[in-house]
């Protein structure tokens, strides 16, 4: 297992927590050491207990852990909040000078640091979070410089003066911590290597799929947490000739993409919980007209309004099955935050191969994380570009009827019918959420709808033979015991395999990138002695379709506190499933 | 674009579905005619429509088009004309389409100024569900949702649209052909969001609103040579006129910039690569 270190910093919303949590985080990874970040957060500008938490290792870390070794608590919150996870070694960062008085229990080091004073010092009150990292810096042994590329990264724009004094609050803090304390006795001592490696979240790493998979348009309406894909885009899709559009809502948003992709483009919108309800009408719309485009949704703790900045993976049901009457479709699901990458792009050549809508289903938990990478990770010559049937005018000719009009919903063997937009000579047509003919004209005529509803049903079973709708592997292919995940659980589900190693359990995981269509996974399931499935959700929506699928009944791991699973405590309760009776 | 194109080059084979008599028509035909005589053609048009009688247009027309749902179609020409600036984009809607269910569309669509036409077929009435009350519809009008009439004051889209900062709001009469094909004419010129609302009146379910009446009511513009489009104040009198209904072209901001070339869009977004883009590798540093 990975030597880790594992630092948080906890305030009031408002405080700064995020951004001296990505500073930070930044710094480890110029230092060549693996990161993977996770964020506690209430749904309110000012106030609430906010925390931002480091997981580091020089090996890849892709799950957190319940272990905090340096926390920064700018409230006493911040350590209440946490005192499961401090333990005997941790050093806890606060400021005395403040009135709280801070009840750090004994057996942790209280490290009091004049934040607010030596911030003041520096330049200014609002430095006191750079202090502290100078602090924690000096107590982990790591090199402050590191620290000083991640804010001129942060600050550059801001002017030199900026950068400069937040250096010396760094310093500043460093230096307390080193004339005031001996803290060699806690051990810590952060190696770093030379390995360059970009850090970045899910919405980004879907963003930056978008864009070069060619997506020229998105709408959008502001939700948490899909809001930082449209943010990621604008600003970057411009320079493709591109264009982002906030809509007034949802309902416009997907029906701008919409007709965006009608006119050509690759398009996509994203959203979350509520919104994703607002546009399932013009989802069934998308299906009906054959139009590609790619809806992203972020999951967030529902129903309702929920539990808008916790994570989830309630959607599924919705994703598979939302809409009336029946809806050809792909629900595509990325297990990490370079699959949220390689996905997106997968999810637009789909769309454009088969004319349909594609769901793109992320979580919170995928959203706001931060990971480490080597850049290669994301290998843009790896990304290959399918348009599918998109035909010019000398290939629309092949699809004219007698009286000369465009076929642009021909039945055809494959199901695919010729897509041509704008500007294509003699293929006018027009397309419909009625049910059309051919040319895409509104019929009740009985065989024309038969042919029309087996048409769209036909893309879907050419794409399960065409397409590879694998899954991920992980643990001992032999092991008897199987476990299935799906979406972001699987880095906590790969280092629980870790934990559950050294305890003699051997389990193969299989995480499944594809909700529909998906593997078969009947051989994998008759193969093993246990199977659980786990998710972020209360009543399993993944594990009974894996039971329809197979026609066996599969144990259960739901998880829907609103907090993402974690290693060590998947591993525990793996080890406790497996010794329970199957269900009746 | 070829300058051979007659308006019947817009016309499809299918045969209208409305009602003898029908105002929609008359709008169409007009709309036809002004695409033709604006030099453009079925190949380089895109009409969108929601539901509804006006909905069933992109049937009846020839070009590229989309029905869409209710209420939803000036996003989806949005979408359209930021994809395709070099793409005419008409939008077709009626009052319930427009200004009931797609409201907050329309004054969202007004206030970007996308460089569409959006012509509403307004007969105060919803026809395709068989005569309920309407946005427009007077506030004594009977129907059957409405036994005692609405009671409440019908929108006033020309007002709403004034009021959404448009650059170009025009009313017509469907009956009134040469008029109507000339002001959406000017719609299709205008350099942003060309708004018409057109009477088009329901012989079936509105006997109030009749052909009779706005023949008899409407007070043509054009005849009031004191009337200038350009003037603000003057487009907010006509448009809150209280008294009269009026047709022709109420107001046009000479200094319109529609939404796109306001965002620098000016390419044909279908374009795109083979693969990735060349420097998307940049994509990936900037996260060093």
């Amino acid at each position: 297992m990975a030597e880790d270190l594992n630092w948080a910093i906890g305030g009031e919303a408002g405080d700064g927590i995020d951004s001296t949590g990505k500073i930070f985080a930044q710094a480890l990874s110029r230092a060549g050491r693996h990161v993977f970040t996770s964020k506690d957060f209430a749904s309110r500008i000012r106030g609430g207990y906010t925390a931002y938490k480091i997981r580091t290792s020089v090996e890849q870390v892709q799950s957190v852990v319940d272990r905090l070794d340096i926390l920064v608590a700018l409230t006493q919150r911040t350590i209440d909040e946490n005192l499961d996870e401090l333990h005997e070694g941790s050093a806890i960062i606060y400021d005395g000078e403040r009135s709280w008085d801070a009840e750090i229990p004994d057996e942790m080091t209280a490290v009091d640091v004049p934040l607010k004073s030596l911030a003041e010092e520096a330049g200014g009150a609002i430095m006191r979070n750079i202090v502290a990292l100078g602090a924690a810096c000096k107590i982990t042994g790591f090199d402050v410089e590191y620290l000083d590329e991640a804010l001129e990264k942060r600050f550059g724009g801001k002017g030199s003066k900026i950068v400069e004094n937040n250096k010396e609050a760094a310093r500043a803090g460093q230096e307390y911590v080193e004339e005031n304390y001996d803290l060699s006795h806690l051990g810590y001592d952060v190696e770093t290597t030379d390995n360059d490696y970009v850090l970045l979240n899910g919405n980004e790493a879907v963003g930056m799929g978008a864009l070069a998979a060619g997506c020229r348009f998105y709408a959008g309406y502001p939700i948490t947490p899909a809001t930082s894909i449209m943010e990621y885009l604008t600003g970057r899709i411009e320079d493709y000739g591109g264009h982002v559009v906030q809509a007034e809502d949802e309902l416009s948003a997907i029906n701008m993409a919409l007709g965006a992709a009608r006119g050509g483009a690759r398009s996509m919108t994203a959203t979350s919980g509520a919104g994703i309800d607002l546009m399932t009408e013009t989802f069934g719309l998308v299906a009906q007209s054959e139009t590609p485009l790619v809806i992203a949704d972020v999951q967030r703790s529902g129903p309702s309004t929920g539990m808008p900045t916790k994570q989830e993976q309630g959607d599924l049901n919705m994703a598979l099955y939302g809409g009336h009457g029946e809806v050809p479709r792909f629900v595509v699901a990325p297990t990490s935050i370079t699959e949220c990458f390689w996905k997106t792009v997968e999810a637009f050549n789909l769309a454009e191969k088969y004319q349909t809508p594609v769901f793109l289903v992320s979580d919170l938990a995928m959203s706001v994380t931060e990971q480490t990478f080597p850049p290669e990770a994301f290998d843009m010559d790896e990304v290959e570009i399918d348009r599918g049937k998109l035909v010019d005018e000398d290939e629309a000719d092949e699809w004219l009827d007698a009286q000369g009009h465009f076929r642009a919903h021909a039945v055809t063997e494959d199901g695919v019918s010729p897509r041509a937009i704008p500007g294509t000579t003699d293929a006018a047509h027009m397309s419909t959420g009625l049910e059309h003919d051919e040319l895409g004209r509104r019929t009740e005529e009985e065989d024309e709808r038969v042919q029309q509803v087996d048409k769209r049903n036909r893309k879907v079973e050419t794409a399960r033979e065409q397409e590879d709708w694998d899954y991920r592997e992980f643990g001992d292919p032999d092991a008897d015991n199987l476990v299935i995940s799906w979406g972001s659980n699987e880095g906590a589900l790969v280092e629980a395999l870790d934990y559950l190693e050294a305890d003699g359990i051997d389990v193969r995981v299989i995480s499944v990138p594809y909700i529909f269509p998906r593997p078969d996974l009947t051989e994998e399931i008759e193969a093993a002695d246990e199977t659980i499935v786990v998710e972020c959700n209360a009543n399993g929506q993944f594990a009974d379709v894996i039971e329809h699928d197979v026609l066996t009944r599969v144990k259960r791991i739901n998880k829907y506190t609103g907090v993402r699973f974690k290693a060590d405590e998947l591993a525990d309760d793996i080890t406790e499933k497996l010794t329970e009776e199957v269900p009746a | 674009m070829s300058s051979d194109v007659r308006f019947t080059d817009f016309k499809s084979d299918k045969q209208p579905t409305w009602c003898p008599g029908c105002g929609d028509f008359g709008t169409m035909n007009g709309m036809m005619k002004a695409l033709a005589n604006t030099g453009n053609d079925p190949d380089n048009t895109f009409v969108v429509a929601g539901i509804g009688c006006s909905g069933k247009i992109g049937t009846y027309m020839h070009s590229y088009a989309l029905h869409g749902v209710h209420g939803r179609a000036l996003p989806v020409g949005t979408g359209v004309k930021m994809a395709r600036p070099d793409v005419e984009v008409m939008v077709a809607g009626g009052d319930g389409d427009g200004y009931s269910i797609g409201a907050g569309h329309f004054v969202h669509a007004v206030r970007r100024n996308v460089d569409m036409t959006y012509v509403v077929m307004d007969n105060r009435i919803y026809g395709l569900t068989k005569g309920q009350a309407s946005p427009t519809s007077r506030s004594d009008f009977e129907t059957s949702t409405t036994p005692e009439g609405p009671k409440q004051p019908p929108v006033n889209p020309l007002a709403l649209a004034l009021a959404s900062g448009a650059s170009f709001i025009a009313q017509s009469f469907s009956s009134d052909a040469m008029r109507h094909a000339e002001i959406v004419e000017k719609a299709i010129e205008h350099d942003g969001f060309g708004f018409v609302n057109v009477f088009s009146p329901c012989v079936t379910f509105n006997d109030v609103d009749t052909y009779d009446y706005f023949r008899d009511s409407l007070v043509d513009l054009q005849e009031d040579e004191d009337h200038d489009p350009h003037d603000y104040e003057a487009a907010k009198e006509v448009i809150l006129d209280s008294e009269k209904e009026y047709q022709g072209v109420m107001y046009q901001d000479e200094n319109s910039v529609p939404y796109h070339e306001k965002h620098g869009v000016t390419e044909d977004m279908s374009e795109i690569p083979d693969g990735a883009p060349e420097d998307a590798m940049d994509l990936v540093r900037e996260f060093y």
